[in-house]
Protein backbone atom coordinates (compact mmCIF):
# COMPACT_ATOMS: atom_id res chain seq x y z
CA UNK A 1 0.00 0.00 0.00
CA UNK A 2 1.11 3.46 -1.01
CA UNK A 3 1.61 6.30 1.88
CA UNK A 4 -0.78 8.83 1.96
CA UNK A 5 -0.31 12.47 1.72
CA UNK A 6 -3.07 14.95 3.13
CA UNK A 7 -2.95 17.82 0.66
CA UNK A 8 -4.59 20.83 1.96
CA UNK A 9 -6.80 21.11 -0.93
CA UNK A 10 -7.33 17.89 -2.35
CA UNK A 11 -7.63 15.72 0.91
CA UNK A 12 -5.71 12.24 1.09
CA UNK A 13 -3.92 11.06 -2.66
CA UNK A 14 -0.93 8.76 -2.82
CA UNK A 15 2.24 9.61 -2.47
CA UNK A 16 2.19 8.65 -6.61
CA UNK A 17 0.20 11.47 -7.49
CA UNK A 18 3.05 13.98 -5.98
CA UNK A 19 6.38 15.15 -7.69
CA UNK A 20 8.81 16.28 -4.49
CA UNK A 21 11.79 19.02 -5.23
CA UNK A 22 13.96 18.57 -1.77
CA UNK A 23 14.07 20.50 1.08
CA UNK A 24 12.90 24.26 1.85
CA UNK A 25 15.99 25.75 1.69
CA UNK A 26 16.80 28.40 3.91
CA UNK A 27 16.20 32.04 2.80
CA UNK A 28 18.61 33.05 -0.25
CA UNK A 29 21.87 34.97 1.16
CA UNK A 30 22.45 38.66 -0.27
CA UNK A 31 23.93 39.24 -3.16
CA UNK A 32 27.24 40.15 -1.45
CA UNK A 33 27.68 37.29 0.82
CA UNK A 34 30.40 35.59 1.10
CA UNK A 35 31.47 32.65 -1.36
CA UNK A 36 31.04 29.92 1.86
CA UNK A 37 27.75 31.77 2.56
CA UNK A 38 26.69 31.06 -0.64
CA UNK A 39 28.19 27.76 -1.64
CA UNK A 40 26.26 26.32 1.31
CA UNK A 41 23.23 27.40 -0.05
CA UNK A 42 23.32 26.11 -3.56
CA UNK A 43 25.13 23.03 -2.82
CA UNK A 44 25.00 21.92 0.62
CA UNK A 45 22.23 20.17 2.38
CA UNK A 46 20.66 18.50 5.39
CA UNK A 47 19.94 14.98 6.41
CA UNK A 48 18.65 15.24 9.28
CA UNK A 49 17.20 12.29 11.66
CA UNK A 50 13.46 13.60 12.24
CA UNK A 51 11.31 16.63 10.95
CA UNK A 52 12.50 17.77 7.97
CA UNK A 53 10.35 20.02 5.55
CA UNK A 54 10.30 19.49 1.84
CA UNK A 55 8.59 21.03 -1.41
CA UNK A 56 6.02 18.59 -2.75
CA UNK A 57 4.17 19.32 -6.14
CA UNK A 58 0.65 17.79 -6.58
CA UNK A 59 1.31 17.36 -10.00
CA UNK A 60 -1.66 14.80 -10.84
CA UNK A 61 -4.02 16.68 -8.46
CA UNK A 62 -4.43 20.26 -7.86
CA UNK A 63 -0.99 21.18 -9.39
CA UNK A 64 0.12 23.45 -6.54
CA UNK A 65 3.13 23.56 -4.47
CA UNK A 66 3.05 22.39 -1.24
CA UNK A 67 5.26 22.83 2.28
CA UNK A 68 5.30 19.17 4.27
CA UNK A 69 6.80 18.35 7.23
CA UNK A 70 7.52 14.81 7.26
CA UNK A 71 9.58 13.15 9.91
CA UNK A 72 12.77 11.13 8.17
CA UNK A 73 12.49 8.38 10.45
CA UNK A 74 8.73 7.38 10.96
CA UNK A 75 7.83 8.83 7.20
CA UNK A 76 4.41 10.80 9.25
CA UNK A 77 3.57 13.73 7.57
CA UNK A 78 2.41 16.41 10.77
CA UNK A 79 1.72 18.83 8.49
CA UNK A 80 1.26 20.27 5.05
CA UNK A 81 0.43 23.63 3.70
CA UNK A 82 0.38 25.61 0.68
CA UNK A 83 3.52 26.73 -0.64
CA UNK A 84 2.13 30.49 -0.60
CA UNK A 85 1.78 30.55 2.88
CA UNK A 86 5.66 30.86 3.11
CA UNK A 87 5.33 34.61 1.79
CA UNK A 88 2.90 35.20 4.68
CA UNK A 89 5.24 33.39 6.89
CA UNK A 90 8.67 35.09 5.73
CA UNK A 91 6.91 38.71 6.38
CA UNK A 92 7.24 38.32 9.70
CA UNK B 1 -7.43 37.37 -32.85
CA UNK B 2 -7.52 33.39 -34.00
CA UNK B 3 -6.11 33.09 -37.53
CA UNK B 4 -6.87 29.31 -37.46
CA UNK B 5 -8.99 28.41 -35.40
CA UNK B 6 -9.13 24.71 -34.31
CA UNK B 7 -11.84 22.39 -35.26
CA UNK B 8 -13.55 20.85 -32.24
CA UNK B 9 -14.18 17.33 -33.75
CA UNK B 10 -14.40 14.33 -31.73
CA UNK B 11 -11.29 12.23 -30.54
CA UNK B 12 -14.58 9.20 -31.29
CA UNK B 13 -15.22 7.89 -34.94
CA UNK B 14 -19.10 8.08 -34.76
CA UNK B 15 -18.98 4.40 -34.84
CA UNK B 16 -17.19 3.01 -31.67
CA UNK B 17 -18.28 0.44 -29.62
CA UNK B 18 -20.43 1.34 -27.06
CA UNK B 19 -21.34 -1.69 -24.44
CA UNK B 20 -25.30 -2.13 -23.53
CA UNK B 21 -24.27 -4.78 -20.56
CA UNK B 22 -25.92 -3.84 -17.22
CA UNK B 23 -22.55 -4.75 -15.45
CA UNK B 24 -20.05 -2.12 -17.23
CA UNK B 25 -20.36 0.22 -19.97
CA UNK B 26 -17.85 2.95 -21.53
CA UNK B 27 -19.70 5.53 -23.36
CA UNK B 28 -17.56 8.80 -25.33
CA UNK B 29 -19.54 12.08 -24.81
CA UNK B 30 -19.36 13.28 -27.95
CA UNK B 31 -20.01 17.34 -28.81
CA UNK B 32 -20.18 19.56 -25.91
CA UNK B 33 -17.51 21.67 -24.57
CA UNK B 34 -14.74 22.03 -21.63
CA UNK B 35 -13.75 25.25 -20.61
CA UNK B 36 -11.15 25.99 -17.80
CA UNK B 37 -12.07 28.66 -15.75
CA UNK B 38 -9.19 30.39 -13.90
CA UNK B 39 -10.18 32.79 -10.81
CA UNK B 40 -8.20 35.44 -8.94
CA UNK B 41 -7.16 34.63 -5.31
CA UNK B 42 -10.51 35.60 -4.12
CA UNK B 43 -13.13 33.73 -6.10
CA UNK B 44 -15.60 31.58 -5.29
CA UNK B 45 -17.55 28.93 -6.78
CA UNK B 46 -20.87 30.09 -5.79
CA UNK B 47 -20.13 33.47 -7.09
CA UNK B 48 -18.89 31.59 -10.43
CA UNK B 49 -21.70 30.19 -11.09
CA UNK B 50 -24.23 32.56 -10.45
CA UNK B 51 -22.49 35.11 -13.15
CA UNK B 52 -22.35 32.08 -15.33
CA UNK B 53 -25.66 31.70 -15.12
CA UNK B 54 -26.69 35.15 -15.81
CA UNK B 55 -24.37 35.30 -19.04
CA UNK B 56 -25.09 31.90 -20.26
CA UNK B 57 -28.29 30.32 -18.77
CA UNK B 58 -28.43 28.11 -22.11
CA UNK B 59 -24.79 26.60 -21.41
CA UNK B 60 -25.57 25.65 -17.83
CA UNK B 61 -23.18 26.43 -14.80
CA UNK B 62 -21.94 22.54 -14.49
CA UNK B 63 -18.42 23.56 -12.77
CA UNK B 64 -16.09 20.91 -11.48
CA UNK B 65 -13.54 22.21 -9.39
CA UNK B 66 -9.86 20.69 -10.71
CA UNK B 67 -7.48 23.15 -8.41
CA UNK B 68 -7.82 26.24 -5.65
CA UNK B 69 -9.67 28.86 -7.94
CA UNK B 70 -9.92 26.49 -11.13
CA UNK B 71 -12.55 24.66 -12.59
CA UNK B 72 -13.85 23.07 -15.44
CA UNK B 73 -16.84 24.31 -16.95
CA UNK B 74 -18.48 21.18 -18.97
CA UNK B 75 -21.80 21.56 -20.86
CA UNK B 76 -23.02 19.62 -23.87
CA UNK B 77 -24.08 22.35 -26.71
CA UNK B 78 -21.11 23.39 -28.72
CA UNK B 79 -19.75 26.87 -28.04
CA UNK B 80 -17.90 28.41 -30.86
CA UNK B 81 -14.97 31.09 -30.59
CA UNK B 82 -17.46 34.29 -31.25
CA UNK B 83 -19.47 32.79 -28.27
CA UNK B 84 -16.30 32.14 -26.09
CA UNK B 85 -15.05 35.68 -26.58
CA UNK B 86 -19.07 37.45 -25.74
CA UNK B 87 -18.41 34.86 -22.93
CA UNK B 88 -15.02 36.55 -21.91
CA UNK B 89 -16.50 39.62 -22.46
CA UNK B 90 -19.34 39.36 -19.58
CA UNK B 91 -17.33 37.88 -17.05
CA UNK B 92 -16.21 40.10 -14.51
CA UNK B 93 -12.23 40.64 -14.25
CA UNK B 94 -12.21 38.00 -11.30
CA UNK B 95 -12.36 35.08 -13.75
CA UNK B 96 -10.97 33.94 -17.24
CA UNK B 97 -11.94 31.33 -19.85
CA UNK B 98 -9.15 29.42 -21.83
CA UNK B 99 -11.47 27.20 -24.41
CA UNK B 100 -9.93 23.30 -23.55
CA UNK B 101 -12.69 21.63 -25.78
CA UNK B 102 -9.97 21.12 -28.70
CA UNK B 103 -8.15 19.44 -25.77
CA UNK B 104 -10.05 17.52 -23.55
CA UNK B 105 -12.16 14.53 -24.07
CA UNK B 106 -15.03 13.23 -21.69
CA UNK B 107 -16.05 9.72 -21.43
CA UNK B 108 -18.65 8.07 -18.95
CA UNK B 109 -18.48 5.06 -17.07
CA UNK B 110 -21.83 3.44 -15.88
CA UNK B 111 -23.13 0.32 -14.52
CA UNK B 112 -22.95 -1.64 -11.18
CA UNK B 113 -19.42 -2.08 -11.41
CA UNK B 114 -18.22 0.89 -12.45
CA UNK B 115 -17.41 2.38 -9.01
CA UNK B 116 -15.18 -1.12 -8.33
CA UNK B 117 -13.36 -0.58 -11.81
CA UNK B 118 -12.27 2.68 -10.97
CA UNK B 119 -11.07 1.75 -7.77
CA UNK B 120 -8.35 -0.50 -9.59
CA UNK B 121 -7.26 2.49 -11.35
CA UNK B 122 -7.21 5.66 -8.42
CA UNK B 123 -7.12 5.50 -4.70
CA UNK B 124 -9.44 8.69 -4.50
CA UNK B 125 -12.11 7.20 -2.01
CA UNK B 126 -15.29 6.70 -4.20
CA UNK B 127 -17.94 5.67 -1.97
CA UNK B 128 -21.30 7.45 -2.05
CA UNK B 129 -20.80 8.81 1.87
CA UNK B 130 -17.75 10.56 0.52
CA UNK B 131 -17.56 11.65 -3.16
CA UNK B 132 -21.42 12.42 -3.90
CA UNK B 133 -23.02 13.18 -6.63
CA UNK B 134 -21.76 16.24 -8.62
CA UNK B 135 -18.40 15.80 -6.61
CA UNK B 136 -14.99 15.95 -8.58
CA UNK B 137 -11.67 14.90 -8.18
CA UNK B 138 -8.37 15.72 -10.80
CA UNK B 139 -6.51 12.42 -10.29
CA UNK B 140 -4.84 9.20 -11.82
CA UNK B 141 -6.24 6.67 -13.20
CA UNK B 142 -2.97 4.33 -13.23
CA UNK B 143 -0.76 6.64 -14.64
CA UNK B 144 -2.84 8.93 -16.17
CA UNK B 145 -4.02 11.93 -14.80
CA UNK B 146 -8.31 12.42 -15.15
CA UNK B 147 -10.91 14.18 -13.65
CA UNK B 148 -13.21 11.92 -12.01
CA UNK B 149 -16.98 13.04 -11.34
CA UNK B 150 -19.89 11.41 -10.22
CA UNK B 151 -22.79 12.22 -12.41
CA UNK B 152 -25.41 9.07 -10.45
CA UNK B 153 -24.73 6.89 -8.31
CA UNK B 154 -23.08 4.24 -10.48
CA UNK B 155 -22.34 6.73 -13.46
CA UNK B 156 -18.91 8.45 -13.44
CA UNK B 157 -17.68 11.02 -16.18
CA UNK B 158 -13.87 11.30 -16.84
CA UNK B 159 -11.99 14.01 -18.43
CA UNK B 160 -8.82 13.30 -19.90
CA UNK B 161 -5.98 15.20 -22.20
CA UNK B 162 -7.16 14.21 -25.78
CA UNK B 163 -3.76 12.67 -26.33
CA UNK B 164 -4.13 10.43 -23.71
CA UNK B 165 -8.10 9.61 -24.60
CA UNK B 166 -7.50 5.96 -26.38
CA UNK B 167 -4.36 4.68 -23.71
CA UNK B 168 -7.59 5.43 -20.92
CA UNK B 169 -9.90 4.11 -23.08
CA UNK B 170 -7.79 0.49 -23.67
CA UNK B 171 -7.08 0.52 -20.01
CA UNK B 172 -10.86 0.98 -19.08
CA UNK B 173 -11.85 -1.72 -20.99
CA UNK B 174 -9.01 -3.79 -19.81
CA UNK B 175 -9.89 -3.13 -16.19
CA UNK B 176 -13.72 -3.65 -16.95
CA UNK B 177 -12.88 -6.97 -18.65
CA UNK B 178 -14.16 -8.81 -15.72
CA UNK B 179 -17.60 -7.77 -15.61
CA UNK B 180 -18.31 -7.93 -19.06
Amino acid sequence: MSSLVKCPHCGLRPREEFTIRGEVATPRPSAGADEATWFDHVYLRDNPRGEHREYWHHSSGCRRWLVLTRNTLTHETSDVVDASTLKTEGAQ
Amino acid sequence: MRDYPLENRSAFSPDVAVGTGAAINLAPVPGGFVIHVLGDAKSDEAALKQVLAKIAPELGADVRKSAPNQWFWVGDAAVYSDRLTELQAGLVNQFALADQTHGRVRMRLSGASSRTVLAKGTMVDLSADLFAIGQSAMTQIGHIGAMITRIEDDSFELIVLRSFAASLWDELHHMAAEFR
